[in-house]
């Protein structure tokens, strides 16, 4: 049959809907791999120690983040975040928050001033959109065993201490969400690190996994957890912790994403090699 | 499943939530709840049957007692269970709304 572009092909209601739903589903796939690519960047390494992070979505995007950012003196920046929602409202804002997050850990010099610079940059879209996210913050000195650390209404992460075997979460420091106030000011706290410690951040949807029942997976599971597997090496632990909650919530579909970022230093000190740090000359 | 349920006395409107505040419960109240609430000069917010309050439940929160306030009415967030109270706590939201909304 001969078409041409005044040809008026009829499609009934359900064609459409199925076309649309394609699209939709198509859209959606694309808008996860750039999420994935941004999420799953570069890991980086360094003497004295390791990081890696991991993130589940609750659906097929999620609103949680993670990143690190090599500083040029040597330091490495670390941060994690859960936007509120879920699903693709929470992922355009994770976006938001990780091209503002870049832009202030390259301006800023501490975590602190990042959260600062942070909350001014995007408060206002996130009060346009009635949204926030929670953050924590850090940085790791190799030079001085220093992390340095500052919270915007996120969970404080677990503290392994390797010699004593201890597990404990990070001394608290408050802080308001960002997108919660205008103008806020990050305090600042710091914890010196030695061999073989190991700090786990997370966000809440670990903790609030839930099972058939409607148990959650709490942190006394997460902390037995940890028990378990602390000699182990970043990635194992974060394999184990996966794998525990998978077994605990044994399928049930999750209504929060899991996300977890772990920082462990070993003996030697470390020489971060910047992967995209900012150069000065 | 969230429910609520609500009586009057004089000018004072209480909501009694029953389940998990989060993006469900939290369009239930948006759809059937939120639009009423600022016929009344004060609203009471009952949450003891609230035993779980995510990020879209906090949202939700902050931007219901901004708005109601701005429109003359106040809100008061009453018997918040222990865990409940941790999170707010956690996100400062007492300090963001104002300490007087949670009795």
């Amino acid at each position: 049959m001969y078409k041409d572009s005044l040809t008026y092909i009829y499609k009934n209601d359900k064609e459409i809907k199925g076309d649309l739903n394609k699209a939709l589903q198509r859209e959606i796939n694309l808008a996860r791999n750039i999420q994935s690519s941004l999420l799953n960047g570069k890991t980086p390494t360094f003497d004295g120690g390791e990081v890696c992070g991991a993130s589940l979505p609750a659906r097929l995007i999620g609103g949680d983040y993670y990143d690190f950012y090599p500083l040029v003196n040597g330091k490495i920046r670390i941060v994690i975040g859960d936007v509120m929602g879920k699903g693709i409202p929470a992922a355009m804002l994770m976006i938001l928050t990780r091209g503002a997050f870049r832009s202030a850990a390259e301006s800023t010099q501490s975590p602190g001033e990042t959260l600062t610079a942070m909350n001014q940059a995007i408060y206002n879209d996130l009060k346009t959109l009635k949204s926030f996210v929670t953050l924590f913050c850090a940085d790791w000195d190799p030079n001085t065993s220093t992390l340095t650390y500052a919270n915007a209404g996120h969970n404080p992460p677990l503290y392994i201490n390797g010699k004593s075997n201890s597990i404990e979460e990070l001394p608290k420091i408050k802080g308001i969400m960002v997108g919660g106030l205008p103008n806020q000011v990050y305090k600042e706290q710091s914890v010196e690190l030695n061999d073989e410690d190991t700090v786990f951040f997370y966000t809440d949807g670990i903790v609030e996994a839930i099972n058939k029942d409607g148990e959650q997976y709490k942190l006394d599971r997460l902390i037995s957890t940890l028990e378990q597997n602390k000699e182990k090496v970043v990635g194992d632990i974060e394999r184990a912790v996966m794998e525990s909650i998978n077994k605990f919530t044994a399928g049930v579909p999750q209504k929060d994403d899991i996300t977890m970022v772990l920082l462990k230093i070993s003996k030697q000190k470390a020489d971060i090699t910047s992967l995209n740090s900012p150069v000065f000359s | 499943m969230f429910t609520f349920s609500k009586n009057t006395t004089g000018g004072y409107l209480n909501i009694y939530l029953k389940g998990d505040l989060d993006i469900e419960g939290t369009e239930v109240m948006e759809r059937e709840i939120t639009p009423e609430m600022e016929k009344y000069s004060v609203v009471n917010m009952d949450f003891t049957e609230v035993p779980f309050i995510d990020s879209s439940g906090m949202g939700l929160l902050l931007n219901l007692v901004h708005t109601l306030n701005k429109k003359g009415t106040t809100v008061y967030i009453v018997n918040v269970k222990k865990d409940v109270m941790e999170v707010f706590e956690l996100l400062q939201i007492p300090d963001i709304l104002g300490e007087g909304v949670f009795v």
